[in-house]
């Protein structure tokens, strides 16, 4: 069964939103390039953040930065650095709570801007887990596919660690 | 960009702290570990354990050369980068005889235009090489009709036989004779420059393959078996004569390295230290030049460009592109 083969999960729901070639790459292993400043310098904050690791409420295998409870219930809370990719963390964020639904826990969750002093509520709707549904479908079917997506140059391709491999 | 460190001073290297560290009778130096890519030693340097095991967790590979300059061996940090996927794309291009040949084919191909590249200016520059040009040019047209690894060698072997023969037409130095090429040891001046040069040339693109998803064992024009990396080789034939014969005819030229930096021992020559970091040096600043690439948009090393040449063989084992070779464009 491919559920059970290739496990879709959080990220690579962030990646469908962002570059579906990516989402080939990564599911095949072909990992972007380490050497990219980028890279390095997420692997450099993630090696040194030990004070975010302990905030971090891993669930399966599902990690929330913030988890509280408030009047109406359970709130999942995702970090970003900014909002660029809103598209992609706000699904990402309602894939989490679909799991969790599926798991009979019900959630809101909330995502966090705090460069940018901003907050954005998620709750999980019908259409949203449609989207959701598809998109996973939409993932299985590009993973599956002999070869990647072709390349488009868009405007991320000028900070992504691939863009070597994808334009040499 | 990570930098690549030459060590030729005897010593030791230890993990002090967060830092490499090197210490030797001259000298005490910190190398800060998240700025060094690869370590080439020629000296006699000791080092233990604890060390390794920094620089495999750091992804930091070690190639070692021996007293004559001769590539003796790398420590190569187990992988960091696996795809399931990619090692049996490049396993499976390998065990087929049809697709193998087509990769071969475009390795000595690239091998070859580049030779012509290079000949082409110096027939400009001083002329008197327009005879094997023609030649050269005949045999790349031949490649085509080479369905076999042995008769694309010979083809390749050929090419190389003609360009080596024009080298004292190009370096016009009395002093560096090409002779013929002679190996383990070289027997002359000339021949000990281009074994130096095509060794460091195999161990940069050893490098860059472990930067990537490709396992450097598994070669198409080097036979897999019997070796322990042959991908190396396969990609420098590409990159030999436009970096390191490049740079041999420039430090030739400028006489940067004359005949009194080499001595003679046992049956061969060698070089001495001073020639080889002259040659180091040399070939390092020719690694970092940077020509305009078009896919990618902006500048590139030529360190870079051995990279996107694994990307695009990478492309070529998944199926999603045919693999052409780098040629320079002067």
């Amino acid at each position: 069964m491919p559920d059970n083969e290739i496990n879709v999960g959080g990220t690579l729901i962030w990646y469908y939103y962002v570059c579906k070639r990516e989402v080939w790459l990564m599911g095949r292993q072909i990992t972007a390039d380490q050497d990219d400043t980028n890279v390095i310098l997420g692997r450099f904050f993630a090696e040194q953040s030990y004070g975010r690791e302990k905030k971090e409420i891993a669930f399966g295998h599902m990690k929330f930065d913030v988890v509280r409870k408030d009047r109406h219930g359970l709130v999942v809370a995702e970090v970003k650095k900014s909002s660029k990719h809103i598209k992609s963390a706000k699904m990402q964020l309602a894939f989490y709570l679909w799991e969790l639904s599926q798991k009979g826990i019900k959630a809101r969750g909330e995502l966090l801007f705090p460069k940018e002093k901003r907050r954005e509520l998620v709750e999980l709707t019908d259409e949203l887990i449609d989207n959701l549904l598809e998109a996973k479908r939409d993932i299985l079917r590009i993973i599956y596919d002999s070869i990647p997506p072709e390349a488009e140059k868009k405007q991320i391709c000028r900070n992504c660690a691939y863009a070597e491999f994808c334009w040499s | 960009m990570k930098k690549t460190i030459y060590i030729f001073n005897d010593g030791q290297l230890k993990r002090k702290g967060n830092t490499l560290y090197f210490e030797s009778e001259e000298q005490k130096k910190y190398l800060p570990v998240e700025d060094v890519g690869e370590l080439m030693v020629f000296g006699e340097v000791s080092l233990n354990k604890k060390f390794l095991e920094f620089a495999s967790q750091k992804e930091i590979i070690i190639h070692y050369f021996s007293y004559y300059g001769y590539y003796m061996g790398s420590f190569y940090p187990r992988e960091h980068l696996n795809s399931g996927h990619m090692i049996l794309k490049q396993a499976e291009h390998y065990l087929d005889e049809e697709e193998r040949i087509r990769i071969a084919r475009q390795f000595v191909s690239g091998a070859a235009r580049n030779i012509r590249q290079v000949l082409r200016y110096y027939n400009n520059r001083v002329g008197g090489i327009s005879e094997t040009l023609n030649r050269v040019d005949e045999v790349i047209m031949s490649l085509d009709d080479c369905h076999d690894i042995s008769r694309l060698m010979a083809a390749e072997g050929n090419i190389r036989d003609r360009y080596y023969r024009v080298f004292d037409i190009i370096t016009r130095n009395p002093d560096f004779p090409f002779e013929e090429r002679s190996r383990r040891p070289p027997r002359n001046h000339l021949n000990t420059l281009i074994s130096f040069g095509n060794s460091l040339m195999y161990t940069i693109v050893l490098s860059e393959i472990y930067r990537t998803h490709l396992d450097p064992r598994i070669g198409y024009l080097h036979a897999t078996n019997f070796r322990r990396f042959s991908l190396n080789l396969d990609l420098a034939e590409i990159f030999k004569p436009i970096i390191v014969d490049r740079v041999i005819f420039s430090v030739l030229g400028k006489k940067m390295i004359t005949v009194n930096d080499f001595e003679e021992e046992g049956e061969g020559i060698m070089m001495k230290d001073r020639a080889r970091k002259t040659f180091v040096q040399e070939l390092d600043a020719k690694l970092k030049t940077t020509i305009k690439h078009k896919g990618i948009g902006r500048p590139v090393s030529y360190r870079r460009i051995i990279r996107l040449e694994l990307y695009k063989l990478e492309k070529h084992l998944i199926g999603e592109k045919f693999y052409e070779p780098f040629i320079a464009q002067w």
